[in-house]
């Protein structure tokens, strides 16, 4: 690539626009993370709930979730939810940011309902008897599972839940078709002003790239330190 | 240089050049008994494939008749490549371009055009609602607009202060608009009217600002410096507009009754300036 222009890339409006971008690519991603990953708890909790009821609710979000595309979430929680609302509250969102809002609620649910599942699987994976040994010692379900169940199961579900954290980091991107001006939108809307696609999606390829090794290195060094702690 | 080579080249080039100044095309094209016009032929409504008639018809191929019959010659049709329009007028393979040819500045160091044939602009709806009557009022306001588009870039130039936001397709964009998650929407002319037509009974609610954020022109494609047949060429524009037959070139395909619905004309052969 002889005529690449980095000049593009590190200096002028156009890296404005891509380093913006990937701030707000950067900033959907904790917002999203912060809200999912209570949700998620909740949801798992829900699912080992003794009451079938309850299970029942979270099974269903699960499912409902995880089985229709992340787009058409995304689609949906823009141009269909809000029109349900009441005029005044519509109003009121239409002004403000409803493109950003609109994306993290898509993300936080899809994303906690695969971490649910996660979380599930490390709870299930800490032997049901101690469960039943906290309860018979006399507590009840939600303090066995704070204090006894949830402590060990948490500590198996980070590798999961990081490489899940993966995902969202990915996902952000698909905010875009709402008009949201995260780091791939603002790439397509460099090359479209200066016909520099290479540049721009380098850019961008560099980014995404950078924070997923970043992220899987967090991984990595998870587990050589529970390795680690293992072996002694 | 070598001198004796150097006469030669003097002597060959003021033998040519007189000839190549003298040549009038209007002459040549009698001569030869037909004008070749070189059209798109996939342009609908300017130059396209009739599915019944399998032969290219359009609003640019009754411009190309009108100049063939005051020529008194037959008109012949080129389907040509978008990218091989100039290149081809430049080569003398065809007298006019009638293709859907933008008349913007660059090409004009390149070949000369006629009065604009078809003025399209890209303008703003918005609610009636909304008040606003002018684009400048759209600073500070969501508008809603198509990725990668000259939309996008037209609009940032005429409103740097708005803030756009941008849908992959502009039925998205349009059903943004009507949702009210933004102020106004941008589109070419022909796209907003068909928008328009589609809202039925709501159409009371919307409106087009007649102010355009950006104005393409296209013209007939004329051979840099013939200036007899840019005059000739101009000349029957300017008796299509006088005679009413522009008015009625211009119903037949973008008028009330075809796909385009243009309520009205709203340009006249009048100029080959652009802005």
């Amino acid at each position: 690539m002889a005529d690449f222009d980095l000049a593009l890339l590190t200096t002028g409006p156009y890296h404005a626009q891509l380093v913006a971008g990937f701030w707000l690519s950067l900033r959907l991603a904790a917002g999203t993370l912060v809200l999912a990953l209570p949700l998620a708890l909740v949801v798992a909790v829900l699912r080992m709930m003794p009451s079938r009821l309850l299970a029942g609710l979270g099974f269903g979000f699960v499912e409902a979730i995880r089985n229709v595309p992340l787009l058409a979430h995304i689609l949906f929680w823009y141009f269909g939810a809000p029109e349900l609302l009441p005029e005044g509250l519509k109003q009121w969102l239409y002004r403000g940011n409803i493109e950003v809002a609109a994306a993290v609620i898509a993300l936080t649910l899809y994303t906690a309902a695969y971490m649910s599942e996660d979380i599930r699987s490390g709870v299930r994976s800490v032997p049901r008897e101690q469960l039943e040994a906290a309860r018979a010692l006399g507590f009840g379900f939600f303090t066995s599972m704070r204090l006894v169940v949830l402590p060990q199961a948490l500590r198996i579900t980070v590798p999961p839940l990081i490489s899940q954290t993966l995902s969202l980091w990915k996902n952000t991107s698909m905010a875009m078709v709402v008009g949201v001006g995260e780091l791939l939108y603002q790439a397509q809307q460099v090359e479209s002003a200066t016909f520099r696609s290479f540049e721009s999606f380098a850019f961008a390829t560099a980014s995404y790239l950078g924070v997923s090794l970043l992220i899987t290195g967090l991984a990595v060094a998870y587990e050589h330190r529970v390795q680690g702690a293992r072996r002694h | 240089m070598n001198n004796r080579i150097r006469l030669l080249a003097a002597t060959v080039a003021a033998a040519v050049l007189p000839l190549a100044a003298q040549a009038d095309q209007v002459a040549d094209v009698k001569a030869k008994g037909e004008l070749v016009c070189g059209v798109l032929g996939t342009d609908d409504p300017f130059s396209f494939v009739d599915p019944k008639s399998r032969e290219i018809v359009g609003y640019e191929v009754d411009l190309c008749n009108a100049i063939a019959k005051k020529l008194g010659v037959k008109p012949s049709l080129k389907q040509l490549a978008v990218a091989a329009r100039v290149p081809e007028l430049q080569q003398g393979r065809v007298d006019i371009l009638a293709a859907s040819l933008t008349h913007n500045k660059e090409r004009e160091a390149l070949i000369d055009f006629s009065l604009s044939t078809f003025v399209t602009g890209q303008k703003v709806m918005t609610k009636k609602s909304s008040g606003i009557a002018q684009p400048s009022q759209l600073a500070g306001q969501k508008v809603l607009t198509v990725k990668g588009s000259t939309m996008e870039q037209n609009i940032k130039k005429v409103v740097p202060a708005a803030e756009i936001v941008s849908f992959d397709n502009s039925p998205q964009a349009f059903l943004a608009l009507q949702q009210g998650k933004g102020v106004a929407y941008v589109n070419d002319e022909t796209s907003l009217i068909d928008d328009f037509s589609k809202l039925g009974a709501a159409q009371k609610d919307y409106v087009i600002l007649p102010a355009s954020i950006s104005t393409e022109h296209l013209a007939l494609g004329l051979k840099k410096g013939e200036t007899g047949m840019k005059t000739l060429v101009d000349g029957v524009l300017r008796d299509l507009e006088k005679s009413g037959e522009a008015d009625k070139l211009f119903a037949k395909w973008f008028g009330p009754d075809t796909k385009m619905k243009f309520p009205s004309r709203p340009f006249k052969y009048e100029t080959d300036k652009i802005d």
